[in-house]
């Protein structure tokens, strides 16, 4: 009998059923008009009478070509977005607590002429930057000290040094960096790309978020779907438990064998096929049997993917075996796997006091396993299709920070801080965008949380202003009603 | 005195009489309080100096403005753009008018075509300069000299004064005749040609369409069909065999009317019918958004709330009272005799708190009552003219008057009198010595703050939010702790609001008077004049003249009976919305539900005893064909039950179900879990559990009148591996009755009757036997070892670092719990709880 069990080697859509109309899919994608469509505009356009596997069969063969693999309606299947894209996938590493831009990406000199002293038309005295910078690769971009490994890949780099958010509080930025909203529950920018593309590999979930224990500022709004579906939600990983087992709840069976367990869920499927007899083939009913079958296997693979004793020790030592560098691992065997984003938390920036000795401590930690992802991915042939996004929420002021005394630090700034992109099609070794003279303030080419946001999405082959999900009567979209697309930074 | 004003404000001293204002809402004690309003400033500030950055729109414009406008600005725009860009344009382009204030602020498909006061931002400056290749205008070429664009910039730049006049925008020319706001009245039953199938009037609006089409109603379902499907509908919960035996044994011809009499009886009523008002509700145990450095993120009285919820659906409130009390318990003479109704203002205040931001909280408020009683979204009027529905600015600001006239008391009201017994003078000595603790705190601030000592600083900042998180864990754990309800009340002089100009609190515009919608109550009506005016909204909304109130709490209950609404979008009634089905019938529920008293049981009742509602889930090839989606209902509609009434039912499935009622969230995630039933578990909307989200609960950040249906792996894992669910299989073999079964093929029928509540078949129970069969030959061969895909994640600090799940670790597995493997039985009757049938409703 059909879909007792899918046959092995078949990757399965999920089906949503929901309501909602669709206007970028309608608009824009005429492929992806009949893939990504409510139940029952599925139901009225295929009819019944096939089942969920014929359907899908039909469908894959007939809109996809030969070279997608057969796929139900599905929500996470993934799809091709409307323009030509090069990213393919996204890691964003969240520099939370707004790192220094003055004193990592974005020199000075100014401040150390006027060291000590006020800055005229700002309030407190300028602080010079305890770190040197020079210039490295062919294109010459100064970085500072801080940065010695990832310094040498400059030339693989687009350093943007004119961002500016909104709001310099950290709870508030964080999460307008991750979802363009300063409050309002919104969309994650992974949910958003995991709504538009779907994902790769339908063993795994599509979009994990790491953290080094604890929980950044405003929680798991920072990967939340919100008004999007349950699935495009990501997945929010604690990578300091001590076993895999703990990353995922129930992600194995304590009580029975996976040889067992199979031969339970033969069962399970026997019985499945018997219940909808009468029932015609509900495509609610058969997308369940499928969600077991991938369950099955999430069981073994997701948790393999985790799994750093499976790669060499010389691998291990190039990332650095500290909680950053294993982060950064991992986020590389998820995109080999055909996850399509990956949220990396490595915070710790909020450098009030105590800035030269604390800076560096962060700097250190990201450095290396940084510059190893990205020659890792490079070697290979990842980092073309992989868009790395290094930055915090905002950044900091060039003046002291009046809680330092004698160990100074700067305080928040919103109006000035660098964002680094590489791979998925960005132009490396490039600067672009300027603050003014003493880094108080983005005035050259600026870019808002917006702007990148738009970029983001340019790179991933979607017009910010068409990747749009209907709630409540309106089209909402990521970039909500600005954001434009950075070109320059575009390869 | 001080001691009378403690008193006031945590209840009563033990032993003492409860007087009549000791738990009165008025009489708590305001205290300054210790919340230096320093961040929410610093935060206001910034906001207004953004927008007033972005939008410094000038309140009025100047004369020199103006002239400015007319001289150098209209002529051009006139002459260059209205050809596409105005009211006269043949065809609007972009959707862009340039030829009324609003419609440049507005903007078109691009967004704003103008930022008061930043050309830089201004997609029209942009698009005059030629400076994008996609963006030019006038287009082809013809580009405007410098020195009109100089003055198109100059004049973005001031700020864009402009004083035409907006009038209503265009597209709401054809919005008033939109059915949801027209007057309900009661329409006429239809006739039908084959009258033998309608039981209730509601079958004659059902088959008069299906008539339509050439369709017929499916045949009824069979009676354990039936009887399993009304009672998870009305109750959460599987029929129990008692219950099973009795319909099928009872041929009077009100068989079924008892059982949904006796569903609508029962006190989980309440519970199952109540979550689908929580969801509306947007209902949390916690606040979500906030500062950290100052609040505890728990809501220690959120429950009661809940609680009152689920007592007034049991009690059948009428529902206008319930919205009433929802909106404004504490202006009821009613109340004063019985405190817990305060509970019911739980509805505005369990919302996020935005991080104090008292703008955005009021939003939400806004947002619950508009979508969760009208299906109407009047929150998209913040910041413009609502762009599809009538519902202009000013209406959002007359609401925002109201609720910005509402306060929290700095302490809430206690809501039980009896406040003697022990564990109660435990509770009020440790929340006396907290509060010692917290009355010392101005002091010694000031005393820091003199001597500029910043670890003092630091330091009592700490000791003031452990203060505050010991005083919420105390009224939340202490079982001498007495509810209390979260209320809001009228500040002493209430205030209309100014219109926000484009959403922004700094750039204010006239003052709108508090009064109810215009589109429901047209545009003559008589302001609020009730403090606040909580209460006359309330009204407002309860009216029978208000045509939305009961279409859209009827649609509500009609998705919830039959897997859709007539309106399949349950918050949204607007002209964005599809149009109801059987409209007629929407407003022939409607009317009666008011006419009978605003009843819910009556309208259950009604529908449930309706051909439509016991109409067979079977399937029909043709009809697919012409009818699809089912929205003529000529079957009943298969739906999953919810994660609620799934978690309850496997819980009651295995005899492990605590039925106690109410009280303090429980946890339901980690073990050791509680077993009470899932709507009593805790809800934490800024870290939702990982199983309520897979299971696509209802998010807690907005109303939700339904919720997403995804079907995910995680649901799957859920199921094959949760301890949970795993138990419940061993314990239903460990029952009385399946061992006292006299062989094998009695094994497989009671686990039938007890899972599905219906006998095996022949094949069914074949399936079984020869599972359990070759399983005897295997048996307990391979235990749950790990084997050797156990891995770790990182060698480092992994023996430090042992999370809550970690504690149960043994050897070197931690994560990883030694658990006695399955046998056969154990192992079928876990089969049965993960197929579908266990999670379905025919």
């Amino acid at each position: 009998m059909r879909n007792r069990r899918p046959p092995a080697g078949v990757s399965y859509g999920i089906i949503i059923v929901m309501n909602g109309d669709n206007k970028f899919m309608r608009e824009h994608s005429a492929r992806l008009e009949d893939l990504f469509i409510t139940r029952r505009q599925f139901l009225q356009r295929a009819g019944m009478g096939f089942g969920m596997l014929g359907l899908a069969t039909l469908l894959g063969e007939q809109l996809l070509g030969s070279t997608a693999q057969a796929e139900t309606i599905a929500t996470l299947a993934p799809r091709k977005p409307p323009f030509p894209a090069k990213a393919k996938h996204v890691i964003h590493i969240f520099a939370q607590g707004a790192p220094s831009h003055v004193d990592t990406w974005d020199p000075k000199p100014a401040l150390a002429q006027y060291d000590g002293k006020e800055i005229p038309g700002m309030d407190g005295v300028a602080m010079a930057s305890p770190f040197k910078f020079s210039k490295h690769g062919n294109s010459g971009i100064e970085v500072s000290e801080v940065f010695p490994k990832l310094s040498e890949l400059v030339d693989d780099l687009a350093v943007v040094r004119s961002m500016y958010t909104d709001i310099p509080a950290h709870e508030v930025a964080t999460v307008f960096m991750n979802t363009g909203s300063t409050r309002l529950a919104r969309p994650s920018l992974g949910s958003w790309v995991l709504y538009g593309l779907g994902t790769e590999n339908q063993n795994m979930p599509g979009f994990v978020s790491l953290r080094p224990g604890g929980t950044p500022p405003g929680g798991s709004s920072n990967w939340q779907a919100s008004f999007l579906p349950g699935i495009y939600q990501g997945v929010s990983v604690n990578t300091r438990v001590p076993s895999v087992y703990q990353l995922m709840q129930n992600i194995r069976n304590q009580y029975t064998s996976l040889p067992e367990q199979r031969r339970q869920l033969d069962l399970v499927y026997k019985l499945n096929e018997l219940h909808s007899q009468n029932l015609e083939k509900d495509a609610q009913l058969e997308a369940r049997m499928q969600a077991f079958e991938m369950a099955f296997k999430m069981q073994t693979e997701a948790t393999d993917a985790f799994d750093l004793n499976k790669e060499p020790q010389a691998m291990r030592d190039l990332y650095g075996r500290t909680p950053q560098g294993n982060q950064l691992l991992i986020a590389r065997r998820l995109i080999e796997r055909g996850v399509r984003f990956v949220q990396v938390w490595a915070g710790g920036w909020d450098h009030h006091q105590d800035l030269e000795e604390r800076l560096p401590e962060r700097a250190k930690d990201i450095d290396q396993p940084l510059a190893a992802l990205l020659n890792d991915l490079k070697q290979r042939q990842l980092l073309d299709e992989t868009l790395v996004i290094w930055g915090g929420e905002f950044g900091r002021k060039p003046v002291r920070d009046r809680n330092g005394n004698d160990n100074p630090g700067r305080d928040h700034n919103g109006k000035a801080f660098s964002t680094v992109l590489a791979g998925g099609g960005v132009r490396g070794g490039m600067v672009y965008g300027a603050t003014d003279e003493f880094g108080a303030a983005a005035v050259e080419n600026k870019v808002h949380v917006h702007d990148l946001h738009a970029t983001i999405l340019a790179l991933l082959g979607f017009d910010h202003r068409q990747l749009t999900y209907r709630y409540n009567g309106r089209d909402f979209r990521l970039t909500d009603v600005s954001g434009e697309v950075v070109k320059p930074v575009i390869a | 005195m001080k001691r009378d004003a403690r008193r006031f404000r945590f209840g009563m001293a033990p032993g003492a009489q409860p007087g009549h204002t000791c738990c009165g809402l008025r009489s708590a004690l305001r205290k300054p309080g210790l919340r230096p309003p320093l961040l929410s400033l610093l935060f206001s500030v910034l906001l207004c100096g953004l927008f007033a950055q972005g939008l410094g729109l000038a309140a009025a414009p100047t004369a020199a403005q103006l002239q400015f406008f007319e001289n150098h600005v209209r002529p051009i725009l006139s002459e260059n753009c209205y050809k596409c860009h105005s009211q006269q344009a043949e065809k609007i382009k972009a959707g862009l008018l340039l030829d009324t204030r609003e419609g440049v602020l507005k903007g078109g498909d691009s967004g704003p075509a103008i930022v008061p006061g930043d050309p830089e931002h201004s997609l029209l400056v942009k698009a005059i300069r030629y400076t994008d290749p996609d963006l030019q205008m006038p287009p082809k070429g013809r580009k405007l000299p410098d020195t009109v664009i100089a003055d198109l910039v100059a004049w973005v730049q001031m700020g864009a004064p402009d004083p035409r006049a907006g009038g209503a925008p265009k597209q709401w020319a054809d919005k008033a005749h939109w059915w949801a706001w027209q007057p309900l009245k009661e329409p006429p039953v239809p006739q039908v040609q084959d009258s033998s199938w309608s039981k209730t009037p509601v079958d004659n609006f059902i088959l008069a369409k299906l008539d339509e089409k050439g369709l017929k109603p499916n045949p009824p379902a069979d009676k354990r069909t039936l009887l399993r499907r009304a009672t998870f509908d009305l109750i959460g919960l599987p029929p129990t065999e008692q219950e099973i035996q009795n319909f099928l044994n009872d041929d009077s011809p009100d068989a079924f009317a008892k059982v949904v009499d006796r569903l609508l009886a029962s006190p989980h009523y309440g519970e199952r019918w109540g979550r689908h008002w929580l969801d509306v509700a947007r209902y949390s145990d916690t606040k979500g958004q906030i500062r950290r450095q100052r609040e505890d993120p728990n809501y220690p009285f959120a429950w009661t709330y809940r609680d009152y919820v689920i007592r007034s659906f049991n009690e059948d409130k009428p529902f206008n009272l319930f919205i009433i009390e929802q909106l404004a318990a504490d202006k009821l003479p009613a109340t004063r005799n019985n405190l817990t109704n305060l509970c019911a203002l739980g509805f505005l205040t369990v919302g996020d708190r935005f991080m104090g931001m008292q703008n955005d909280i009021i939003n939400d408020r806004i947002d619950v009552v508009t979508k969760g009683f009208l299906g109407l979204t009047v929150t998209c009027a913040r910041c413009h003219d609502h762009k599809f529905d009538p519902i202009p600015t000013k209406d959002y600001y007359s609401l925002r008057g109201v609720f910005a006239s509402c306060t929290e008391p700095p302490i809430e009201p206690v809501i039980v009198r009896d406040l003697n017994g022990t564990n109660y003078a435990d509770y009020y000595k440790q929340r006396m010595d907290l509060e010692r603790v917290k009355d010392s705190f101005p002091a010694r601030l000031r005393e820091l703050r003199r001597a500029r000592d910043r670890q003092g600083l630091r330091k009592i900042q700490r000791e003031m939010r452990e203060n505050e998180s010991s005083i919420v864990q105390l009224e939340l754990t202490h079982p001498g702790a007495p509810p209390r309800a979260m209320v809001l009340e009228d500040v002493r002089r209430p205030q209309d609001s100014p219109v926000f100009i484009r959403g922004d609190a700094g750039n204010k515009g006239p003052l709108v008077a508090r009064h109810f919608l215009e589109v429901l109550s047209g545009a003559a009506r008589p302001p609020f004049t009730n403090g606040s005016g909580r209460l006359d909204l309330a009204w407002a909304i309860a009216s029978k003249n208000n045509p939305m109130t009961a279409r859209v709490l009827i649609n509500r209950l009609w998705l919830n009976h039959f897997g859709e609404g007539f309106v399949p979008t349950p918050d949204d009634f607007g002209t964005t919305s599809e149009p109801p089905s059987h409209p007629e019938l929407l407003d022939y529920l409607a009317s009666r539900f008011m006419a009978e008293g605003w009843s819910l049981k009556k309208m259950h009742r009604l529908i449930m005893l309706s051909s439509v509602y016991q109409e067979s889930s079977a399937y029909n090839a043709r009809y697919a064909q012409v009818d699809p989606d089912n929205r003529l209902l000529w079957r009943a509609n298969i739906r999953r039950l919810e994660f609620e009434a799934l978690r309850d039912s496997l819980l009651a499935i295995g005899g492990d179900l605590d039925p106690t009622m109410y009280g303090r969230p429980v946890n339901i995630e980690q073990e050791p879990y509680s077993t009470r039933r899932t709507i009593y578990g805790r809800v934490d909307r800024a870290n939702l559990a990982d199983v309520l989200i897979n299971f696509d609960f209802a998010n807690p950040d907005m109303p939700n009148g339904r919720r997403h249906e995804t079907t995910v792996p995680q649901q799957a894992l859920f199921l094959m591996n949760s301890p949970l669910v795993i138990e419940q299989a061993k314990h239903l073999v460990a029952l009385p009755d399946f061992s006292s079964c006299t062989d094998e093929t009695a094994r497989v029928q009671f686990l039938y009757e007890r899972i599905y509540q219906r006998p095996a078949q022949a094949e069914e129970v074949q399936l079984g036997l020869d599972f359990i069969g070759a399983a005897s030959d295997q048996v307990s061969s391979m235990g749950a070892e790990p084997g050797p895909d156990f891995q770790q994640v990182s060698t480092e600090r992994q023996r430090a670092q042992v999370g809550p799940a970690g504690r149960r670790r043994f050897g070197n597995r931690p994560g990883m719990r030694r658990r006695e493997p399955l046998k056969p039985w154990q192992e079928y009757a876990h089969a049965l709880l993960q197929a579908n049938e266990a999670s379905f409703i025919n």
